[in-house]
């Protein structure tokens, strides 16, 4: 009788999933996690399996990391017990922004994708649908998206930070509360922040002419990604910002989301202050405006974009020639010596400004290093008074080295990434496979985007605080360590950047995080430390000749062991197999 | 001269190409005709030193190409059979990309693409992103960049694909002053007609194998009737007529 049943629905479903509506809905679903945007670039497609699995681990892993904060077992052995109502509220939290940061960065990053492009017009709009039709499967399917990534990004942290934090209790009604009310807190937080860069993007598209929307775009996905960076950095000084806070809620509380949550979370457990309750009467009334503007905005951005495609020009032609500025001369001629250099570096930099999926990295490698070097600078405040005693703070010496680590990793990182691989001929054609030229390329782009304006800053800064001793000793040091960082990430590289697929998940890259991390320490945390007590005795800078020998040496001496085969210029790197069949007929 | 010497090519154990030798003299403009799956690209692609064969090899004025690809390189034009360009990047920043990595001189180089996408009517369009252009603009972007560097020897595989009527013309006629420069021109095409008025000699491909070479007229002669008549009758056992009344009827087949 079940099964009869089972049967009977499982048939309504698969008839219902071959009308012509769902399998559009089908469609875009599957558009949005594979790909869109007028470019036929195949690079950045990691599959709706992969992606899931990635959005829901971050959740799941801080879960368990927070065992350690209210497992029992630990406690006793402490000696220690905790409130676990009391204790949760930076943990909640983190985990709104989690979510929203999440949540927001995949809008931001399928934006192109989300919504219909030139492609689904010149497919859909000639076979028999009306656009209406088009325009509710797509909605539809974003509803859906939204549904879905809400789900996938707080699943783990649903189930399992609840379970963590009810460990102390014996209560299964204790666990479910909080459960519900963690629930309800992210998965608000998740849906407000889709809607919300849908919302800012939308409108823009809205009230944009189309050529405009289409060059502001990237920028202002940039800016979200930045403040999305942002919000994520504040989970350790906001739950104790506002712990603190008395009477009526602080101003720069109206401008963090998060916040609003946390007060709902709260509030619902019956443990929020003042503060935390003035702002959680706003959560609600947010989604439910966010969601209004998002399907506003969608609803007009429809009407003008997509419905008139055809009536659009889709180029954008300018009458001005590019002309050889005084500095790409100068570059061609001092730098960049040979034609691959110079083809190639130009290449690099048009891809790097103008990909999308490469510019927006970037921007978040950017955001990430503004933010912490904002925070360096803060610290190196919180001590000592004036400009002087600050400059010379571990705090604010390791400025440069934040942002020069993060940019060169990054920029090394951006290189991975590639661009319509199915172009690439022409440089397969072309370059010679020979000529061992791309370690050198790929040194000079990181160096020229990264070090002139850096230590120009640098230089300009500590020569007015400090005098030039200081300023040259200080830029010194950043110059060098930048050049060996870069030799170090670029040991074995003989590739063009981007022509290769993305090496994901190699049996490595979980070595290559921890080194990453521990170089982190000990280039921008441990040098500069090193380096300021130094500079009260200039002499003592000598320290750290054998470490810049080792660094300096270590990449030579690899690059010097690499046998012929491995020097040749790669341009795909296919899959190993598992299995090889040897074909000794052959 | 460029000689393929009893080229050989298999993927994993299926051969592509079988025991493939002929030779383009300067002045020469050789047709490669052949169906779907005759191993037409395998040969261009040996051809540009972009496949390796598996035996045989490819002879530049007596030496193997493989032995200085980048010097066989910059005296080759290359015509691929689909567009692909980067789309974010202009028109002329591609071809001035193409021109640095072929080590043109900056002053020949603008001037040459300048000249060029003006000739070729893409001028008005050179500082649109690629994306935006229609596959017979890629197109004459990529015949820009096969002949700016003046070559020697010219590779194009259906390089009329999304040409305009005028576009095609013009390409037609270029290509029979290349021959008459004293170019080696090798012409994958499947449109008969092109190869007909174009080339000065044929090669016919069938499953990887050639099944006819000779010049374009005597070819014609052996069988007394037309090219496209000639290949039909060489490559396909497939009575065209009778194919396309079939479509026909299934078009018109309902299931009740």
């Amino acid at each position: 009788m079940i099964t009869e049943a089972m049967e009977e629905i499982f048939r309504r479903w698969e008839e219902q999933r071959q009308r012509r509506f769902w399998r559009m809905v089908q469609l875009f679903v599957a558009r949005i996690f594979r790909g869109g945007g007028d470019s036929d670039s195949e690079g950045f497609d990691l599959g709706i399996g992969l992606v899931l699995t990635l959005l829901a681990l971050p959740g799941g892993f801080v879960s368990l990391f927070l065992l350690d904060k209210y497992g029992t077992f630990l406690q006793w052995l402490r000696g220690t017990t905790v409130d676990p109502l009391l204790v949760v509220l930076p943990d909640e939290y983190f985990f709104i922004v989690l979510s929203m940061t999440v949540t927001g960065a995949v809008a931001v990053w399928r934006w192109d994708a989300i919504f219909p492009d030139r492609r689904d017009y010149m497919n859909l709009v000639p076979l028999p649908i009306s656009t209406r039709t088009i325009f509710l499967a797509n909605l539809v399917a974003v509803l859906f998206l939204v549904g879905l990534i809400a789900f996938d990004v707080n699943a783990a942290s649903c189930i399992l930070f609840p379970m963590v934090v009810g460990a102390t209790q014996s209560k299964f009604l204790f666990f479910a509360k909080f459960a519900m009310v963690h629930a309800a807190g992210v998965l608000l937080a998740s849906i407000f922040a889709f809607f919300a860069v849908f919302s800012v993007l939308g409108l823009l598209m809205a009230v944009l002419p189309p050529r405009a929307f289409k060059r502001l775009s990237a920028s202002i996905r940039g800016i979200v990604v930045v403040y999305l960076v942002t919000l994520l950095c504040t989970t350790f000084a906001v739950p104790n910002a506002l712990r603190l806070a008395k009477g009526t809620a602080p101003s720069w509380t109206f401008l963090m989301p998060s916040c609003w949550f946390l007060g709902l979370c709260q509030s619902l457990r019956g443990r929020a202050g003042p503060v935390l309750t003035e702002l959680s009467g706003l959560a609600l009334p947010a989604v439910a405006a966010v969601v209004g503007v998002a399907l506003c905005a969608y609803v007009v951005g429809y009407q003008r974009h997509f419905v008139r495609i055809a009536e659009i020009a889709d180029t954008t032609v300018t009458a001005r020639t590019p002309r050889a500025s005084r500095l790409g001369v100068l570059l061609d001629n001092l730098v960049l010596r040979t034609p691959f250099q110079r083809g190639c570096f130009r290449f690099v930099c048009k891809t790097l400004f103008r990909s999308e999926a490469h510019r927006l990295v970037l921007t978040a490698i950017g955001g990430l290093s503004l933010v912490l070097a904002s925070q360096a600078l803060m610290d190196a405040f919180q001590s000592v008074k004036s400009w002087r005693d600050a400059a010379l703070s571990p705090d604010a010496l390791s400025i440069p080295f934040i942002l020069s680590f993060l940019m060169i990793v990054g920029l090394r990182l951006v290189f991975e990434i590639p661009v319509d691989l199915r172009s690439n001929w022409i440089f397969q054609l072309m370059l010679d496979q020979n000529g061992e030229e791309c370690e050198p390329l790929a040194r000079k782009v990181i160096l020229i985007l990264v070090l002139p304006w850096l230590l120009a800053i640098t230089f300009s800064l500590y020569l007015y605080v400090q005098g030039w001793v200081m300023a040259c000793l200080h830029v010194l040091l950043v110059a060098a360590w930048a050049v060996l960082l870069t030799n170090i990430v670029l040991i074995r590289f003989h590739k063009l950047p981007f022509t290769c697929t993305l090496p994901l998940f190699k049996q490595h890259s979980f070595v290559t995080l921890l080194s990453v991390c521990f170089g982190f320490l000990l280039y921008a945390v441990h040098t500069p430390e090193f380096e300021s007590s130094a500079l009260e005795n200039p002499l003592r800078m000598i320290g750290l000749v054998p470490v810049a020998v080792v660094a300096w040496y270590i990449p030579h001496y690899l690059a010097k062991s690499t046998i012929d085969i491995e020097r040749k210029l790669v341009f795909e790197e296919s899959p190993t197999q598992t299995i090889q069949a040897l074909r000794l007929n052959e | 001269m460029l000689e393929a010497v009893h080229l050989t090519k298999r993927y994993a154990s299926l051969p592509a190409v079988q025991d493939l030798s002929f030779s383009l003299r300067p002045g020469q403009v050789l047709g490669c005709l052949g169906p779907n799956g005759s191993g037409k690209s395998t040969t261009v692609k040996m051809l540009t030193g972009l496949l390796q064969p598996t035996r045989g090899v490819v002879q530049f004025d007596g030496h193997n190409i493989q032995d200085n690809l980048a010097a066989y390189r910059k005296r080759l034009g290359y015509v691929p059979e689909e567009p692909n360009l980067y789309p974010y990047l202009t028109g002329w920043e591609y071809l001035e990309l193409i021109g640095t990595l072929r080590g043109m001189s900056q002053r020949d180089l603008e001037t040459k693409i300048n000249s060029l996408l003006e000739l070729f009517s893409l001028h008005p369009q050179r500082h649109a992103s690629i994306g935006s252009y229609s596959k017979g603009m890629r197109q004459r972007v990529l015949l820009i960049a096969a002949i700016m560097d003046n070559p020697e020897v010219f590779i194009f595989d259906e390089p009329l694909s999304g040409l305009d009527v005028t576009s095609a013309l013009i390409f037609k006629n270029l290509v029979q002053a290349l021959g008459e420069q004293g170019k080696l021109v090798f012409y994958c095409s499947h449109v008969l007609e092109v190869v007909e008025k174009v080339c000065s000699d044929v090669l016919i491909l069938r499953k990887g194998v050639v099944i006819a070479q000779d010049t374009v007229e005597n070819i014609g002669h052996i069988l007394g009737q037309s090219l496209e008549n000639t290949f039909l009758h060489l490559v396909d056992d497939v009575d065209t007529l009778s194919v396309a009344r079939d479509i026909v009827t299934v078009m018109k087949m309902t299931a009740a």
